[in-house]
């Protein structure tokens, strides 16, 4: 079969000498969904940048139906019939869906009726032949993620390409949305059009794709059809060692309630409220999980509790209560925080490692007058690049230069250097490669172990599945279920991320 | 070592198109540089006036630096700058022993300077007001009043041009030829914020919060207390460069149309970014400063027209304060998109 894009020999090196891909060979026949698999930072989106136009590469050649090509731009790309569905949506929020998909290809006045009139029409067919459904009329904004998406997918479909390429675009959507989102990239691939997903999810890559190329460190490492590989294979080639099993766990000793959340209420912004009335408790020795949708109230729950942002109801930690406390008072008390946004509110990306492994306790580092005694914060940050394997050249290396990973390590080991009575550890592994991940939740586990009390909130639902002992599911700011370990399954939860009450997922 | 070698090449550049400039209006720039440079180094004369007109624009360029350090645009040093100069030639009213003089008259014009900055703290933190506005306003409120005090209450009945002169009791004493020992004073407060920043807890919480102030938040750092100390700081600072200006420097008086007080307080600005926003890095850039100042004078000896000299200094200090300039911007925009 003719490929209906080929890569050859891709090299992409950076300007500031990381090699992103190096001699990798990458092709997608007419009619087929190629899964891009690889860890954060393997290069999936290096290539697909390259491929839509965005990026040129340093060396390589790329086919186009046969014909070498040479894109200077997207939309040169999309010309040629190549489109690309960004991790971030670009979507103008206050038009609506047909709007959004007009926009730049209306071939006349911007958004004139007469040319929206026969968009419309093309939009709806394409809707049709596809079985990929959204309303066209409501303001973007007003539509849930899953629903965005899909226009944006219309969007590219619109243009008439050949290929469409997603990047990681199982990431916002509940289980159901994803399974429909699956039957849409059959749909296309059946009709004819060849489909490029990338993911770093296993389960998925094997559920929709065709054939799954692998990349890891900038490099191919194999082709499979997915009808001849498994997990475990694929995981394999993904870190290039076997990843250790999932920890059988013994049942949590459940110390005393560390804390206790009665009837919260977060007002978001614009008066609405994002949590609303939410109750539960942690207790040492617990891992508590929050699973959900991003975007359900997670955020400003947490947020909440760490002192960001005003409450109302009942909160105590060990007994006291945190009304009207800041985040300094709270964390005095007992609280680590590692936050969901690492470069916004985890770290302070300008300073160096030493500065901000103090970041927060900056007592422990007063000398005489304030002034900071900076022997021993090099010592202790040296420390702590030691005891949480965090690759830097040293306590002086600027925290923007970490990869992800040991920016992360370094935010929790400063954490848990405060000796906390309760971690909160929000979306903890979210964008990091298997081998950091893995460390993070070895070492939430061992701190469950030790006694310490852990409330998890995380979007990855393998993650929850791992580690947590019980488990809430927050839809639009209420916890639409909490249930013991035992009775965890994939699909349970999946109806309570939709909305679902318990009754009824349970029936 | 990297941003060292970019100010190098902004000064390289400034001056090749200031030679570019010269030679098109057929002048020789070599010769007009080679007067900048001797008039401002060329002899220990030279040197002191050069040092001596260096010095408050140390102070001011540190007001805007802290401000830049704490993720604010403080452009109120003018302002205080010249409250700070009144003040301290109040003081000269009352008779005191020298020393305790000059101290009292450093302290009172340190106070007014925290005053006049106070409100633009109270503004930001109460109710949000940008701090670029409300610079501007109490900028224009201190350059009347100042105006007004000099021409009508602090004005020398023998000499309309300027107001009474300070008593010797509060002049700063002379090293040599210009310069004073008001030296000690911009050295010490750059090297004291130098240290104050890099080395002090309160310190650490103002770079923290000027880079990132959720983040700061979140390890329970207090962002509005740490604005008002950078704003207070700048306000002190400021102050005392109009304070040393008027007794540190002849007339040792304010002239009448607050010409020898000039714009210390904007060049503080262009200071603060020729030296990255760090207090060491404005004394270099007030020295700088200074240097174009002083040099200027012998180029116009040399029949360069005062315009093109004023050109040619621009042209660089624009070129040099271009870097910094650019790297806040986009620290800026990075911190919009979150």
């Amino acid at each position: 079969m003719n490929n209906l894009i080929e890569a050859r020999k891709i090299t992409k090196v950076y300007a500031d000498g990381t090699v992103a891909l190096r001699n990798v060979d990458f092709s997608v026949r007419p009619g087929e969904v190629m899964g891009l698999l690889g860890e954060n930072g393997a290069g999936k989106t290096t290539l697909t940048k390259i491929l839509s136009g965005l990026l040129s590469p340093t060396a390589g050649t790329i086919l186009w139906k046969g014909r070498p090509v040479r894109f200077s731009s997207p939309r040169e790309a999309l010309l040629a019939g190549i489109g690309m569905v960004h991790q971030h949506f670009a979507l103008v929020g206050p038009f609506s869906g047909v709007e959004n998909i007009a926009l730049g290809a209306e071939g006349g006045p911007l958004l004139a009726p007469v040319q929206i009139k026969r968009i419309r029409a093309k939009v709806e067919e394409i809707m049709k032949n596809t079985g990929l459904q959204a309303p066209l009329d409501v303001p973007v904004e007003d539509l849930p993620v899953g629903v965005q998406q899909r226009i944006e997918i219309l969007k590219v479909l619109f243009r008439e390409v050949e290929l469409l390429i997603l990047d990681e675009p199982t990431a916002v959507l509940t289980p159901q949305e994803v399974d429909e989102l699956f039957v849409v990239l059959r749909n296309l691939a059946n009709s004819g059009k060849s489909v490029v997903f990338i993911t770093h999810k296993l389960r998925e890559v094997l559920a929709v794709a065709d054939r799954i190329t692998v990349l890891r460190r900038g490099e191919l490492v194999g082709v499979r059809n997915a009808k001849e590989t498994s997990v475990e294979e694929l995981a394999q080639l993904m870190v290039g060692r076997e990843i250790s099993a999932v920890r059988k766990r013994e049942a949590p000793t459940l110390g005393p309630e560390v804390l206790r959340v009665q009837d919260l209420v977060v007002p978001g912004l614009g008066g609405e409220l994002s949590v609303r009335g939410v109750s539960f408790s942690v207790h040492a020795g617990e891992i508590f999980g929050i699973a959900g949708i991003q975007g359900n109230g997670q955020t400003e729950l947490v947020e909440a509790l760490v002192g960001l942002r005003p409450w109302k109801g009942c909160v105590e930690l060990n007994g006291q209560s945190l009304a009207g406390l800041g985040p300094g008072e709270i964390a005095a008390l007992g609280l680590a925080h590692i936050p969901e946004d690492r470069h916004g509110m985890g770290l302070i990306l300008d300073m160096s490692v030493a500065e901000n492994s103090i970041a927060g306790r900056l007592s422990a580092f007063r000398g005489l007058f304030g002034r900071l005694c900076w022997s021993n914060i090099f010592r202790f940050a040296q420390e702590l690049i030691e005891r949480f394997s965090i690759q830097a050249r040293g306590p002086r290396t600027p925290a923007r230069s970490l990869s992800g990973g040991n920016q992360q390590k370094l935010i929790v080991g400063r954490e848990l250097s405060k000796s906390p009575k309760l971690l909160i550890a929000n979306q903890p592994t979210r964008g990091l490669d298997i081998a950091a991940t893995q460390f993070i939740r070895e070492l939430l586990l061992r701190l469950r172990d030790e006694g310490m009390a852990i409330l998890l909130i995380s979007a990855d639902l393998d993650e929850i599945f791992e580690l947590a002992d019980r488990v809430a599911v927050m839809y639009r700011g209420t916890f639409t279920g909490i249930l013991p370990a035992e009775e965890l399954d994939r699909e349970k939860v999946g109806l309570l991320m939709g909305g679902l009450t318990l009754e009824e997922a349970r029936g | 070592m990297r941003s060292f070698l970019e100010t190098i090449a902004a000064l390289l550049f400034g001056i090749l198109i200031g030679a570019v400039i010269m030679a098109l209006w057929g002048r020789d720039p070599w010769a007009s540089y080679a007067a900048l440079f001797q008039g401002a180094w060329g002899n220990a004369r030279a040197l002191a006036s050069t040092l001596s007109r260096s010095l408050p624009l140390v102070l001011t360029g540190l007001t805007f630096a802290v401000g830049v350090r704490a993720g604010l645009f403080n452009i109120g040093a003018q302002g205080q700058m010249l409250v700070g100069a009144v003040t301290a030639l109040s003081v000269g009213l009352l008779a005191l022993p020298p020393g305790i003089h000059l101290a009292l008259a450093l302290a009172f014009a340190g106070i007014a300077g925290m005053i006049w900055a106070l409100p633009v703290a109270l503004l930001k933190l109460l109710r949000g007001v940008s701090e670029v506005i409300s610079t501007i306003m109490l900028n224009w409120v201190a350059h009347w009043l100042t105006l007004f005090l000099v021409v009508r209450k602090l004005s020398d009945p023998v000499r309309g041009e300027r107001t009474f002169q300070v008593p010797l009791s509060m002049r700063f004493p002379v090293i040599q030829g210009e310069l004073t020992w008001a030296l000690v004073i911009s050295l010490l407060a750059s090297l004291f914020l130098y240290w104050f920043l890099w080395h002090h807890a309160k310190g650490y919480e103002i770079r923290a919060s000027g880079l990132n102030p959720r983040a700061a938040k979140a390890a329970g750092i207090s962002v509005p207390r740490s604005l008002l100390w950078a704003i207070l700081l700048g306000g002190v600072c400021a102050a005392w460069a109009g304070a040393i200006q008027v007794l540190g420097r002849f007339p040792y008086a304010i002239t009448s149309d607050l010409a020898n007080l000039g714009n210390l307080g904007f060049d503080g600005i262009a200071v603060a970014l020729i030296g990255r926003n760090h207090p060491l890095g404005v004394l270099a850039g007030a020295f700088f400063f200074g240097t174009l100042a002083t040099g200027a004078a012998r180029m116009g000896l040399r029949g360069i027209p005062i315009d093109m000299i004023q050109i040619v200094q621009g042209v660089i200090v624009v070129s040099m304060a271009a870097p910094e300039a650019f790297r806040m911007f986009r620290l800026r925009q990075r911190k919009g998109e979150k």
